[in-house]
């Protein structure tokens, strides 16, 4: 199997390595999503991003003949897909008023918008509608080394972020009153983190779809916050387990010929009761 | 005006704050201070000096402003007029505990009584080590270190709140109702270790509660909310029949405990 995953790497590598730091870079930021309960906002993320790419597609198709040759390039789908996810971030991290269910309330909307508005769309467009099911089915074939230095960058930049801030990030993290109380600049905070979530669920979106942009959003820290005993652990376990699945799910679908995204994802599931199950040996073992 | 006690043996330890020469000045002053929500004034003209040592309770009925006043102590709510003004060594929000009325940890959330305390060091660079051991200890918590947080039962939990707020080693300690929902002798271990702090260290506290009895037991000064204002002075001279009919709505006596002079003067 192993052997197999080796000589496909020459034709495929671009595509493993985007699809492996994705999931390291996306869990990483999924860990202040789970913990400060917001798991639902990445999914109207995803749904914000494949909106934007399909205003992208008919913007384009729009003027034809006539549309400019950047209108028609990645890099504009990827752009619009940002700029709409890091909006809908704005907009689901509770800016936009106070209370966890006003926050909710706009989360909901968000995903239903997306969802609703990106097949509307493209609905008269046979390729257009075919890309959206692309994204919502996830398949990363098409990556490039571009992307998988961003997804490289974007986990750079978290992991510093986190070692930079240390406490002041981890009690924002997880009790704001108190952060804002020990002069913690809450607010920016919020809006820095706002950006990056939205900045890296745009561009996954475009490169490995909706479902394995939202599962290595928050199932390796879901599995993760049930096996270890800190937040920091959490901080360390999170991406390792995320990379573990990925790199798994990427060779054991090579062998198998199963779409590697869905199989990551079907791993990152099953590693959440089967963390759950470690937990409970663990507590009933004796110390 | 309380007089500054001199430096006490053990004033080196972690926790303790050896006086200077600036504590002899208030601590936290207030004048013609004016507070409020958009188009709604909450409290206006409150005054109010406190001093280095002195343990105030802050007491009045829902919604008279308890929590605005402590938000914009906190540094979250500007003031509308008037001035809040702390001692130089205490502007930096590092100086500060704050005890909270409750947690707002998401449940699902694994950690440890270590690393819960340690959240406290936010924002504090090059703390000495030692730190987390003093606020466990001051908090009655030796020894739990390792103990996995939502294994604590809810006194702990709370005590564990008063860890975290001391790890800071505050000059000006806020705790907010940090009694409510604890049976007596939770309630009570976490008052003693409070009253601890207040009378060996000599940490000036800010107690915010509904409890009369508590206030009378262990306020050197109090804060009393009532109608839009706040009377502000020694405990025995602002818990009394008068302004406590006024503030609740009944008839209420209390019987002080403490002195105001025996709690804060050397």
């Amino acid at each position: 199997m192993i052997q197999d995953f080796l000589s496909s790497w020459p034709l495929f590598h671009d595509i493993y390595l985007t699809g492996w730091l994705a999931a390291a870079a996306l869990s990483l930021i999924g860990v202040p999503v789970v913990a400060r309960s917001q798991i639902f906002a990445g999914a109207a993320l995803s749904e914000a991003s494949t909106l934007g790419i399909a205003l992208a597609m008919w913007a384009s198709a729009l003027l034809g003949a006539s549309a400019p040759a950047w209108m028609e390039s990645d890099a504009f789908l990827s752009a619009v897909a940002v700029l709409l996810s890091v909006g809908a971030s704005l907009l689901a991290s509770g800016r936009a008023g106070p209370g966890r269910e006003r926050r909710e309330a706009m989360t909901a909307w968000i995903f239903l918008l997306g969802a609703a508005g990106s097949i509307l769309i493209v609905s008269r467009s046979p390729h257009g509608l075919d890309e959206v099911q692309r994204l919502l089915s996830s398949s990363i074939i098409g990556a490039t080394a571009a992307d998988a230095w961003i997804f490289g960058g974007l986990f750079a930049a978290a992991a510093a972020a986190l070692l930079l801030g240390r406490n002041t990030v981890l009690l924002w993290m997880v009790d704001p009153p108190m952060a804002a109380a020990a002069g913690v600049p809450v607010r920016a905070l919020e809006f820095g983190f706002s950006v990056l979530l939205g900045l890296a669920v745009g561009l996954a979106i475009r490169a490995s779809g909706m479902l394995y942009t939202f599962g290595a959003l928050v199932l390796p820290a879901l599995a993760a916050r049930t096996v270890a005993r800190e937040i920091r652990t959490m901080l360390v376990l999170t991406p390792t387990l995320a990379l573990g699945c990925a790199v798994a799910g990427f060779v054991i679908a090579n062998h198998l010929d199963f779409p590697p995204s869905q199989l990551t994802i079907t791993l990152l599931c099953a590693a959440v009761p089967a963390g759950a199950v470690a937990a409970r040996m663990r507590h009933r073992s004796p110390a | 005006m309380t007089p500054a006690r001199p430096s006490t043996p053990g004033a080196h330890a972690p926790g303790l704050r050896a006086l200077d020469a600036r504590a002899d000045q208030p601590l936290l002053e207030a004048s013609g201070v004016s507070l409020g929500y958009a188009e709604r004034t909450v409290l206006s003209d409150v005054n109010f000096t406190i001093r280095q040592g002195e343990y105030w309770f802050f007491l009045g009925p829902n919604g008279a402003g308890k929590s605005t006043l402590l938000r914009s102590i906190l540094g979250g709510i500007p003031a509308r007029s008037g001035l809040i003004r702390r001692r130089p060594d205490i502007a930096s929000p590092d100086r500060l505990g704050y005890v909270p009325q409750r947690c707002e940890l998401n449940p699902t959330l694994p950690t440890t009584m270590r690393e819960f305390v340690s959240l406290g060091l936010a924002g504090i660079r090059g703390a000495e080590p030692g730190r987390l051991a003093w606020a466990l200890e001051r908090a009655n918590l030796r020894g739990m270190e390792r103990r996995d947080y939502w294994s604590l039962s809810g006194g702990q939990r709370q005590r564990a709140m008063l860890a975290r707020a001391l790890i800071r080693r505050p000059a000006l300690f806020i705790v907010d109702e940090p009694t409510t929902g604890l049976d007596p002798p939770s309630a009570d271990l976490l008052m003693r270790s409070i009253d601890e702090l207040h009378t060996a260290e000599r940490l000036t506290t800010i107690f915010v509660t509904h409890d009369l009895p508590l206030a009378a037991k262990h306020a050197t000064h109090v804060a009393l909310f009532l109608e839009g204002t706040i009377h502000a002075g020694p405990a025995d001279q602002v818990l009394v029949p008068p302004l406590l009919e006024r503030a609740y709505g009944l008839p209420i006596e209390l019987h002080l405990h403490h002195h105001t002079d025996e709690r804060s003067a050397p």
